[in-house]
């Protein structure tokens, strides 16, 4: 019996049964398995994972009424089909259309799973996103309402947080988390490349979703707790339209173009010496003087 | 497998399904969908196999039908990674392709999935509940400027455009041959051929100041698959090796590296290639001692973060006398 029969048998088994069934009764019900004990046991774990990798949802839980106790599967049906999803055609294929689009690292969409709907043609242009597992998980606690728990820092700070996951934005090249601080009950922006460890699941989200934080248009320098300072950043002529492209500001925080004085609003030191060190000999920071002599410092260290 | 776990279901639907249709929908070719329909899923069904226990494959005259398959009459569901996977996509495709002028029009098939994605996500039926929990921009170039560059693609036209190069410090003007538009590291670029460069090169768009298209018709036009590189290094690139320190791992994603590594220290063994000696002093600089330079090779000048460091400095001692 080839494999691909097998599994199905297996499937339909495990879709089929109304109690758990065991590894012994699969065995013998399904059909398709070496005899020997221990062949047997590598074929069923790796059909088991095959079927796992395909979304399956096998579940392993009991079988009742055994002692000593004993593993059974069997595969729940409304978890196989989980909500429905009906597409009309144009739907399906705009889904198609933005998954050909879009290049994200490893995986499947999964859209195999409703076939094609019409002809597909190689788009115009292409877009990269990368895509980690981490961003399932936030991405499906953002949809169910949960709370999750997580590390968030680096290397030299790091610190609890828990935070009901509101909205998975990438913007500038980076993933952003925006949700509600349980602590600080407020909203707050987190960078996924700075979450560490393992996300948990803490329990139901109760804050009602209310963003008003857009990351795209956020500047890193002013993600942050506590009052800003304002800066003040001296910049040559011709660099001013490129510092424009960069921060996507209109002029209010020019004092005079001629003068080619800058204003910012400053949370995080650290963002905003990166942003200003992009100019290089370009563009100064005048004051207030602990910033001027942060990026002084920070210069003379690389000397 | 997977296939066939669509195709069951979905002939099923249909209460029957021309083997052609089958074949283009799901990408299966004809004569191995036949083989699978009758020499596998024929046998397929339950404990004891008897014939009331087994799937009923029927095909006549090119059509499908298919009885008796209780258990495989629904589809397989998306899991929770396909679903996060399909809303990125389709949201990154909004970003791109949707002015915000216009919304019923183009948006509506895809708006339309996207919600009902995100319902099946949440397990809700309320259509308000989530396809608006992922965002994507691809990039902060002007709408008007890719659309201007993805015509003269189409079109295979030149274009003038202005042009701030990071690595030599100022803007220049140029005849490029639009080839490839794309979007990496979160910014959008443009691919193909330059005039002034007598080669192919890679633009970042939000770097271009002004475009005119030229009316002329391009004469570059390159054969076989493109890479879309965000970086096209030129023929004198050095290759520049660096160690980070462990905190600075996004650096191997959000720059266009040739390969990235962890030592046993933990310490990030980034390679990129550089063409322009300015563009890695900004990375130094802005990185700081937390990023040390492993090699360079050929040469870009005697202890480039050094060597940048006092350039800068100088601007600063020079105000303050």
């Amino acid at each position: 019996m080839e494999k691909l029969e097998r599994l199905l048998n297996l499937t339909a088994a495990l879709l089929n049964t109304e109690r758990p069934l065991s590894a012994e009764q699969l065995k013998r019900g399904v059909g398709g398995y070496p005899k020997a004990k221990a062949s047997f046991r590598r074929t069923f774990e790796r059909d088991k994972s095959d079927l796992r990798k395909m979304g399956i949802p096998l579940r392993t839980m009991p079988v009742p009424g055994v002692d000593p106790p004993v593993d059974g599967y069997r595969i729940f049906r409304s978890e196989y089909t989980g909500a429905e999803i009906q597409l009309a055609p144009d739907e399906l294929a705009a889904l198609h259309l933005a998954a050909n689009f879009v290049r994200l690292n490893q995986g499947e969409a999964g859209l195999h799973k409703f076939g094609k709907a019409g002809e597909e043609f190689e788009p115009a242009s292409v877009g990269k996103v990368p895509f980690d597992e981490r961003l399932t998980t936030l991405i499906s606690a953002a949809a169910n309402r949960r709370a999750i728990s997580f590390e968030y820092g680096d290397a030299k700070s790091r610190a609890k947080r828990e935070v009901e996951p509101w909205r998975l934005s990438f913007a500038r090249g980076h993933w952003y988390l925006s949700g509600w601080d349980k602590e600080r009950l407020a909203e707050r922006l987190f960078r996924l490349d700075r979450i560490q460890g393992e996300l948990l699941d803490v329990g139901e989200a109760t804050s009602p979703k209310q963003s008003t934080v857009d990351p795209s248009k956020l500047l890193s320098w002013e993600l942050g707790e506590g009052e800003p300072i304002e800066v003040r950043v001296a910049v040559d002529a011709d660099q001013i339209s490129y510092l424009r492209y960069l921060i996507g500001q209109s002029s209010d925080n020019m004092e005079g173009e001629e003068a080619g004085i800058v204003r910012f609003k400053v949370r995080n030191r650290e963002a905003f010496r990166s942003f200003v060190l992009t100019f290089l000999e370009h563009a100064e920071v005048l004051d207030p003087p602990e910033m001027r002599a942060d990026i002084i410092s920070w210069l003379e260290a690389q000397t | 497998m997977s296939r066939l776990l669509g195709v069951i279901p979905w002939v099923i639907s249909q209460k029957g399904a021309a083997l052609a249709d089958i074949s283009k929908r799901f990408d299966y070719p004809e004569n191995q969908l036949v083989e699978d329909l009758t020499g596998v899923v024929f046998f397929v069904g339950v404990d004891p196999f008897t014939p009331d226990q087994l799937i009923e494959v029927d095909i006549a005259d090119g059509e499908v039908m298919i009885t008796n398959a209780d258990w495989f009459s629904k589809p397989l569901r998306l899991t929770p990674n396909e679903g996060a996977r399909l809303l990125t996509a389709g949201h990154s495709f909004l970003d791109t392709h949707i002015s915000n002028s216009d919304s019923e029009g183009e948006a509506g098939p895809l708006l339309r999935a996207l919600t009902k994605l995100g319902m099946a996500l949440a397990n809700s039926k309320d259509a308000d509940a989530s396809h608006d929990v992922v965002e994507v921009r691809l990039g902060s170039a002007s709408k008007d400027m890719l659309s201007i560059l993805k015509q003269a693609q189409a079109q295979r036209e030149k274009v003038e455009i202005s042009y701030y190069s990071i690595g030599r410090d100022k803007l220049t003007k140029r005849i490029i041959e639009p080839q490839a538009v794309f979007s990496d590291f979160g910014a959008w670029y443009v691919q193909g051929w330059c005039e002034k460069a007598v080669a192919e090169r890679t633009f970042r768009v939000d770097r271009i100041q002004s475009i005119m298209s030229t009316g002329e018709a391009q004469q570059n036009w390159p054969q076989g698959p493109r890479d879309m590189a965000a970086f096209t290094p030129s023929e004198t690139a050095s290759k520049v090796v660096l160690s980070l320190e462990p905190h600075l791992s996004w650096v191997g994603s959000h720059y266009p590296t040739t390969s990235t590594k962890t030592d046993d220290e933990g310490r990030i063994i980034v390679s990129f290639l550089v063409s322009e000696v300015r563009w890695l002093e900004r990375l130094l600089l802005r990185l700081g001692k937390a990023a040390q330079i492993v090699s360079i090779d050929p040469p870009l000048g005697p202890n480039v973060a050094s060597t940048a460091a006092k350039r800068v400095l100088k601007r600063y001692q020079g105000a303050s006398q």
